[in-house]
């Protein structure tokens, strides 16, 4: 396709395009494929399946990179993020089985309403640092899964409790059937649900979105190898860069306020929002 | 019948299961980040069948490295004793499992 210095150029712009989204992706709890798809399509003039493949294969290096900051800060909640893991995981499963039964205008106009409705909520409570008087349900505390973090930005440890054990795991369900429906939302649906159902502070939120979203791109990955939409020397460069990128803002993000990274959210989850709305009805 | 309450819980003689799973996940991004970086070498030499095989072995390890987690989180659990946490992790495996075999015949 592409010789010489022409690819070896080209191999240089992903590289450093994808260390940009695996700063933003990593800081955010978010895959970055709301970068790497559009540059990929519309900057490099790829096919939409070459696009979405290598940004799926992206997700995963997202995850993995920035997860060994996170895990050693403790940010990432272990036992929250297997716990909604299966929802995540079966609800992608029963988008899979499902697909092509409904219609799939209605649910891009659907979840995109429901992501502008957190991200509405995100903005009222744009100012507070930490969630206060949590309350625990019996569930959270018989699968004991509060958690603590030293907080390197305000210098102290935090406990938290976590609450809407049951209700977070209905909403993973249903992220997950977006996820397989619609190949979109690795991260956007996560983030608000354990940030305004279960009262997670934002900075765990989006440690524990990161861990979690590696596991669910990597079952589409797979399906993407096996169908050959994987193009190495495409893909190749996207996961060097996002790998680097991803490592570098896990080491970033552990330093800013919590209020800041939701901030930095609250723009992206409105674009987010507004884009499905639009797909939906265009 | 299990305690619930962390105070009263004994010290596990194991290291935290964050540390072992960081640990997974770097060995898991070092083994893909050489491959890849071998293989866009190579490429450069001008071999770009080897190239290839390099950075797909490079990607699939990175691809292995989240499953190879879920996994790992389950034994840990199994060894703890937290069976509760043993099933989930079963749970999102049959679940993944069953996701690459129903996409696997759609794409087929």
């Amino acid at each position: 396709m592409w010789q010489g210095s022409g690819m070896l150029l080209q191999t240089l712009e992903i590289f450093l395009i994808a260390i940009s989204a695996g700063v933003f992706g990593s800081m955010l709890g978010l895959g970055g494929g709301i970068i790497i798809v559009p540059v990929l399509t519309l900057l490099f003039d790829l096919p939409m399946r070459t696009a979405v493949a290598a940004s799926t294969v992206s997700i995963i290096a997202t995850s993995t990179g920035a997860a060994v900051a996170f895990l050693q800060d403790r940010l990432t909640n272990t036992r929250v993020a297997i716990w909604l893991e299966m929802g995540t995981a079966t609800g992608a499963l029963t988008g899979a089985l499902i697909a092509g039964y409904l219609n799939q205008r209605f649910l891009y106009v659907l979840f995109g309403l429901l992501l502008a409705y957190s991200g509405y909520n995100m903005f009222k409570t744009r100012k507070n640092e930490l969630p206060e008087g949590v309350l625990p349900d019996r569930l959270s505390q018989k699968l004991q899964l509060q958690g603590s973090y030293t907080d390197r930005q305000l210098g102290k440890r935090i406990d938290y409790q976590v609450t809407g054990t049951i209700a977070g795991l209905i909403v993973m369900y249903f992220s997950g059937i977006a996820a397989g429906l619609l190949g979109i939302g690795a991260g956007i649906f996560k983030v608000p649900a354990m940030d305004q159902i279960m009262r997670i502070p934002f900075k765990a939120s989006t440690a524990t979105s990161n861990f979690m979203i590696g596991v669910t791109a990597a079952s589409g990955a797979v399906v993407y190898f096996a169908r050959g939409d994987v193009k190495p020397m495409i893909a190749g460069p996207v996961v060097l860069g996002v790998l680097l990128g991803a490592i570098l803002g896990a080491k970033l993000m552990v330093r800013l306020k919590s209020s800041t990274i939701r901030k930095l959210f609250i723009p992206v989850i409105i674009y987010t929002a507004f884009e499905m709305i639009y797909r939906g009805l265009k | 019948m299990t305690i619930h309450d962390p105070e009263l819980q004994p010290p596990s003689p194991h290291e935290p299961i964050e540390l072992t799973l960081a640990r997974l996940l770097r060995i898991g991004s070092l083994i893909s980040a050489v491959l890849i970086a071998a293989g866009i070498g190579v490429m450069l030499l001008g071999n770009e069948a080897v190239a290839t095989r390099l950075v797909t072995a490079g990607l699939l390890a990175l691809l292995a490295t989240p499953i190879m987690r879920v996994i790992t989180a389950g034994l840990i659990f199994v060894r703890e004793k937290d069976w509760r946490f043993a099933c989930f992790c079963l749970v999102v495996i049959c679940a993944l499992a069953a996701g690459i075999l129903l996409g696997q015949g759609h794409g087929g």
